[in-house]
């Protein structure tokens, strides 16, 4: 047993309201320079909807993530023979129309305008040309609630081996249902970005499993991009090199969410460290499809197991991090309750970060003016709500509709439970039989409603110590440079 | 006996005395009869007779040196200043002039002189010049020639067909190489058979020189090629046509088709998502 410690995430969907706080507190702090302007390292999907970049989850035009091959687990996007004819150009990038091209408006024209017969106008600027744009025909969330749009939701590659009736349901009922993914890089366990970097500048810290873009190594090769199936790094055209997500390890360091977790208005963000076998991965990656969700939380181990704890010990993590992973809402979420389910893991990357799956509006139908649902009772049946389960499963757990089925009674029982328990409107019997039929206690019932509505920032970002001084001790002497050169000479990313 | 050695030895050394001026001109060094091979050969002999330009035997009966070193330094300067006989050695010559010499001067010009004083009293000089057969020339030997120049068939020396850097006005095609000059009227060029052979028979100019001579040019191969020339000249051409623009458009005609054949390749090729489902829709 290889024991390791990682970062987990945990996004609740049920509580996202699609405000875009994350993705604008991440661009304030780390992508607001030139050449990264159409970079959003978070940013809010709507689904049904083609994302950002337009269709990333569609992996026979971007190649991203593994695919298993014989009994080897190979890259989709490059191998040692296709290095050579793509060395100049990796042929699966999304284009800047793909992400948008990004721009500002000229507001000084609204008070510099001459008098005239119209309203001044600012118009749009290109932050890329710093040209005037004819038209804006694109945007990182262009499809935002755009549920219907017959462009974007209609090409969601989630919808593709939905039944002909399922998919004209989801047209149907398109105005009205849809739902937010908020995105970060995943910080895969097995990452393919890292995978395919010619120049070994992404790499997953040891300590925490965030992986990292070393601006040093980077040699703009742009591997990673297709690589990445979840199209998570970005081309900085300025510095020529590319980046990503850093889990805003140095607020981590600190103690602190990062930036996206903390601004997050709905609290639907959690975060904590695991403990996972690093020994099982490569059999586990190998897993048929369906039971990749199953395989993946079968990873996860047990912190509070002694035997765990004790190869924890022998692979040298330190007892402060033991404990954080004994605490983290994520092994709660993910491996106790099983309500949190990683977002396309056919791709075999095993993301780090996990979505409770959204519990949607049921369906209804419309006669005349009457607007009627077919649910008699106040919690409708699962299986009736406005986009199918096939849809979800798609996203959520590789198809396997038994997972999904299975997170989302359990989040609708807590519901009725809690009913129960506030309300009183509903019976004792039929609230412990929601409970039986959802595979769920009194006492988790409890945990799960605590952890989902009333939980503090301690309980929701529990993130362990991460000791950077006494990691840093193993590369330098902290002592070496004492008052010589402060933090030393840092160089900026630039091409050279 | 002391004696006797002594006087027996005086004359000698009187005699060496006297003797020794008429000794004087060293034998010419290896440089100066490289230059002259390198230089001069290729258009003047010495008791070989006329070529491109006048045998150089009894140059020194004819003109003193003065007149000479002065020619060498500045052939046209010296023509254009002279009177009659300059006149008639440029009306011999066609109204060409001879080309300045690289790295002329008095001390080179004096050596060359003395060279040809040595030369010109030899049997046979060095420098007469190879002599080409006489014979009349065939169409078999126009062919042989062509095919010679084609490269259809070999040196027997290994030499490189012509081909490979001239070019001649009946050849077709793209032509010839761009290397070395056009070839189509190198027979009246160089005054017809007796210069042209003699040319061939010891290639002289820097480029072919080094190739040439360890694979010298048989002297039948000589007279065939001399004979194409001869026929090529008699279609009274001045030069091949340029196939620069059947050249040009045939390059565009092919990299047209090599960038449809990459297009054919690789129709399946990723372009781009969003800007086709726009469209998809437009169109729908």
């Amino acid at each position: 047993m290889d024991v390791r410690s990682q970062i987990g995430m945990v996004f609740h969907l049920d509580k996202c309201i699609g405000c875009h706080t994350c993705s604008v507190a991440c661009k304030n702090i780390w992508t607001d320079r030139e050449g990264t302007e159409y970079m959003w390292w978070n940013n809010v999907e709507t689904k049904p909807g083609t994302g950002f970049p337009t269709r990333w989850e569609d992996q026979d035009s971007y190649k991203g993530g593994w695919v298993v091959d014989g009994d080897e687990l190979k890259l989709r996007s490059t191998s040692k023979a296709k290095i050579i004819p793509n060395i100049f150009h990796n042929p699966a990038q999304p284009s800047l129309d793909d992400y948008y091209e990004p721009w500002t408006y000229k507001f000084q024209t609204l008070f510099d305008a001459p008098e005239g017969d119209d309203q001044p106008t600012a118009i749009p600027i290109s932050k890329i040309t710093g040209e005037p744009m004819e038209k804006i025909e694109a945007g990182p969330n262009w499809d935002d609630d755009l549920g219907g749009s017959n462009i974007y939701a209609k090409n969601d590659p989630n919808m593709e081996g939905l039944t002909a009736e399922q998919k004209k349901q989801m047209l149907e009922i398109e105005r009205i249902s849809m739902f937010y993914i908020p995105r970060i890089c995943n910080h895969c366990l097995n990452p393919s970005c890292v995978a395919a970097c010619p120049s070994g500048a992404l790499y997953k810290r040891g300590e925490d499993g965030i992986v990292l873009l070393s601006q040093e190594k980077c040699r703009a090769w742009r591997s990673c991009i297709p690589a990445c199936p979840y199209k998570k790094t970005y081309y900085n055209w300025s510095t020529g090199k590319s980046e990503k997500c850093i889990l805003c390890y140095p607020r981590l360091e600190a103690g602190e969410a990062p930036a996206c977790f903390h601004s997050c208005v709905g609290r639907i963000r959690y975060l904590g460290n695991v403990l996972y076998d690093m020994d099982k991965l490569r059999e586990i990656a190998m897993r048929p499809e369906d039971e990749l969700v199953d395989a993946q939380r079968e990873l996860i181990l047990d912190p509070n197991d002694p035997e765990v704890i004790a190869a924890a010990e022998r692979s040298g993590i330190p007892d402060g991090v033991i404990e954080s992973a004994q605490n983290s809402p994520v092994y709660k979420f993910v491996k106790l309750w099983k309500l949190a389910l990683p977002m396309h893991v056919e791709y075999r990357t095993f993301p780090m970060l996990f979505y409770v799956p959204p519990l949607l509006p049921v369906m209804s139908t419309t006669q005349g003016d009457v607007v009627r649902n077919d649910v008699d009772s106040l919690f409708a049946d699962i299986d009736k709500g406005r986009a199918p389960l096939e849809y979800m499963a798609k996203l959520f757990s590789a198809g396997n509709l038994g997972k999904l089925r299975y997170a989302l009674r359990k989040e609708m029982a807590v519901k009725i439970w809690r009913r129960y328990v506030t309300v009183g409107d509903i019976s004792q019997a039929d609230a412990e039989r929601a409970l039986l039929e959802a595979d769920c206690t009194a006492e988790d019932a409890d945990d799960i409603f605590r952890l989902t509505a009333l939980a503090t920032t301690d309980e929701r970002y529990v993130i362990p110590p991460f000791q950077r001084e006494m990691a840093m001790e193993m590369i330098i002497d902290p002592q070496e440079l004492k008052a010589e050169a402060g933090f030393g000479f840092r160089a900026a990313p630039k091409r050279s | 006996m002391r004696l006797i050695h002594l006087s027996s030895v005086f004359p000698l050394l009187l005699a060496s005395v006297f003797v020794a001026p008429v000794f004087a001109q060293d034998p010419p060094s290896e440089e100066t009869i490289n230059f002259f091979a390198r230089n001069c050969a290729s258009c003047h002999t010495i008791g070989g007779g006329r070529l491109t330009g006048p045998d150089l035997a009894g140059l020194t009966e004819r003109r003193d040196s003065d007149w000479i070193t002065q020619f060498l330094i500045d052939p046209k300067g010296t023509i254009d200043a002279g009177g009659e006989y300059e006149q008639r050695i440029l009306a011999e010559s066609r109204g060409v002039y001879m080309p300045p010499v690289p790295g002329m001067n008095a001390a080179l010009a004096g050596k060359l002189i003395a060279l040809i004083e040595q030369e010109e009293q030899k049997e046979k000089s060095q420098f007469a010049g190879v002599q080409v057969s006489d014979r009349p020339l065939t169409a078999a030997d126009v062919k042989k020639g062509r095919e010679l120049f084609l490269g259809a068939l070999d040196f027997e020396s290994g030499a490189p067909a012509c081909v490979s850097c001239h070019t001649s006005a009946s050849i077709g095609g793209f032509g010839g190489g761009n290397l070395g000059p056009d070839l189509t009227a190198v027979y009246s060029r160089l005054e017809g058979r007796t210069a042209l052979g003699a040319w061939l028979s010891s290639p002289p100019s820097e480029t072919m020189k080094p190739l040439f001579a360890d694979h010298p040019i048989e002297s039948d191969e000589v007279l065939a090629l001399v004979a194409f020339f001869g026929d090529e000249a008699a279609s009274g051409l001045e030069q091949s046509e340029s196939q620069s623009l059947p050249f040009l458009l045939m390059g565009l005609g092919l990299a047209a088709t090599l960038l449809v054949i990459f297009d054919l390749v690789w129709r399946n090729r990723f372009r781009g998502v969003r800007r086709s489902l726009i469209q998809e829709a437009r169109n729908a």
